[in-house]
């Protein structure tokens, strides 16, 4: 078998997994057992993959499964306490929490992120922060290539209409 | 000319692609053409660049990744137990039919007979051994191959590591670690490997432990027959398989009644645990019962166990006659 074994298939995306985890879930607890999942479904399928197949969109395609399903489950969970809302992101340090203070814009941003439904969510992070092309992006999400756009581009609309035009420097005044 | 807001909207999708990098091929000219005479798209077009601007920032900021870590340590410790649990399989082609062989990171675990080519999932023993199978035959390949020169001849020991986890019980995993060290091309019966692993009356419960034997050929259960030599049974209906395996190492089997048995007569013979080999005419040899004897269907099998002629009888000059 000429494939890479395992282990560099997870040094080399273990970290940017758990970082696109983080970025979709809530708790870092979350993105841990996810990124595990991951990983442990990615290992037992390996051997399958067909040898040309691309490595990294195909973990970023399990990953996305997974938070979905993930989502469906807390919604069921969720629908028997019924009305417990103002689920706030853990500040555990680990996201980009500090450094945003000095830039109120990337703190909207970002706020408006993590309330965009799943699949945008999933569509404009992998896309935005982990620059997928929309081939890959449309195997994780199961859909067509025009089909992955449309939450992006949803996604941008959301985070436009969300924040006041006054915290949107023009594309001059901040360059 | 105003744009209409129809065409406003229309444009949105192009306009947003344009200012995020994600424009399609014909959506720039289209945009820059619409911006040219609308000064609302135009802010708006600007908006969105901004907008990816930030985005731009959040993908380039650096992530502590303290929690990271700790997710892959804890990810390496789980698939480590994991390739501990797991074993990959394969179900391969032979003449003596299909036959599955899984391996853990121990050992060959298992051998299995199977009743049709379908896949793993087909594996009695897998499917109830409730554990991580992964289908994969690069990592029992080799042993496939040195099972064929074995069943053709070529090979007279297997020497795999072995891993007995479909053992159901210590006392079935010291059977088959008694049965492994059966030499090429002997026979004993199962009172004979009762006594070897010091339980005299447990011949019964022996013969239930092959019957089960997760590792045949490998675990030459094919070389315990019945106190009466005759064959008795063999992974549940394939005695004709036992027969077959037998008669390979050279093991006279004939039929009485329809009943395939060994013949006796026309065997060497060891009794108890004397390092020679004899005729079975030998002395007292004849009358000893089969619980006591090792048999040998050739010389050379008897002399690659490391045993030597009888030197009052020495039939490596005056062999059984045929």
């Amino acid at each position: 078998m000429g494939r890479e074994p395992f282990e560099a298939v997870m040094t080399a995306h273990h970290a940017e997994i758990y970082r696109y985890l983080r970025r979709l879930t809530f708790r870092s607890a979350e993105a841990e057992d996810l990124s595990q999942e991951t990983f442990l479904r990615a290992f037992r399928a390996y051997r399958a993959l067909p040898p040309d197949a691309n490595v990294r969109a195909w973990l970023f395609a399990i990953a996305t499964n997974l938070f979905r399903n993930s989502l469906r489950a807390a919604k069921r969970r969720r629908a028997a306490y019924d009305g417990v809302r103002g689920r706030g992101r853990e500040d555990d340090g680990d996201g980009p929490d500090g450094v945003a203070q000095f830039n109120e814009a990337r703190v909207a941003v970002e706020a408006v992120i993590d309330v965009l439904p799943a699949k945008q969510r999933a569509a404009f992070v992998m896309r935005k922060v982990h620059e997928l092309p929309y081939d890959e992006i449309a195997k994780s999400l199961h859909c067509s290539v025009d089909a992955a756009r449309a939450p992006v581009f949803q996604a941008f609309r959301k985070i436009r209409h969300s924040l006041e035009d006054a915290q949107l420097p023009s594309a001059e005044g901040s360059a | 000319m105003s744009p209409s807001v129809t065409s406003c909207r229309a444009i949105q999708p192009d306009l947003v692609a344009t200012a995020t990098g994600d424009a399609v091929p014909g959506a720039e000219a289209r945009v820059q053409e619409h911006v040219a005479a609308c000064r609302e798209c135009r802010d708006e077009l600007d908006r969105y660049r901004s907008i990816d601007r930030i985005v731009g920032e959040i993908r380039r900021a650096p992530v502590v990744s303290d929690r990271a870590d700790i997710a892959r340590g804890d990810l390496e410790w789980r698939l480590a137990e994991l390739k501990r649990r797991a074993v990959t399989a394969r179900v391969w082609n032979s003449p003596l039919g299909p036959i599955l062989i899984a391996r853990s990171d121990q050992g060959v675990a298992l051998v299995e007979y199977m009743d049709s080519a379908r896949g793993i999932e087909a594996s009695r023993v897998l499917r109830r051994a409730g554990i991580e199978v992964l289908e994969d035959g690069t990592e029992t390949e080799a042993f496939y191959q040195q099972l064929l020169e074995y069943l053709s001849g070529e090979r007279t020991r297997l020497a795999w590591p072995l891993d007995y986890r479909f053992a159901g019980s210590d006392f079935q995993r010291e059977v088959l670690q008694a049965t492994a060290a059966l030499p090429y091309g002997a026979v004993v019966s199962y009172a004979r490997l009762a006594r070897e692993i010091g339980k005299p009356t447990a011949t019964r419960a022996v013969a239930q432990a092959l019957r089960r034997n997760p590792l045949p050929i490998v675990v030459p259960c094919h070389r315990v027959i019945g106190g009466t030599g005759a064959l008795t049974g063999y992974a549940g209906d394939k005695l004709s398989l036992k027969e077959r395996l037998l008669s390979l190492e050279g093991v006279p089997v004939v039929r009485a009644r329809r009943d395939p048995r060994i013949s006796r007569d026309s065997m060497y013979v060891v009794a108890d645990h004397d390092r020679e080999y004899c005729v079975p005419t030998c002395g007292s040899l004849s009358t000893l019962p089969l619980w006591r004897l090792t048999l040998f269907g050739s010389r050379d099998r008897a002399e690659s166990a490391g045993l030597a002629p009888c030197t009052s009888c020495r039939p490596d000059l005056h062999p059984i006659s045929a």
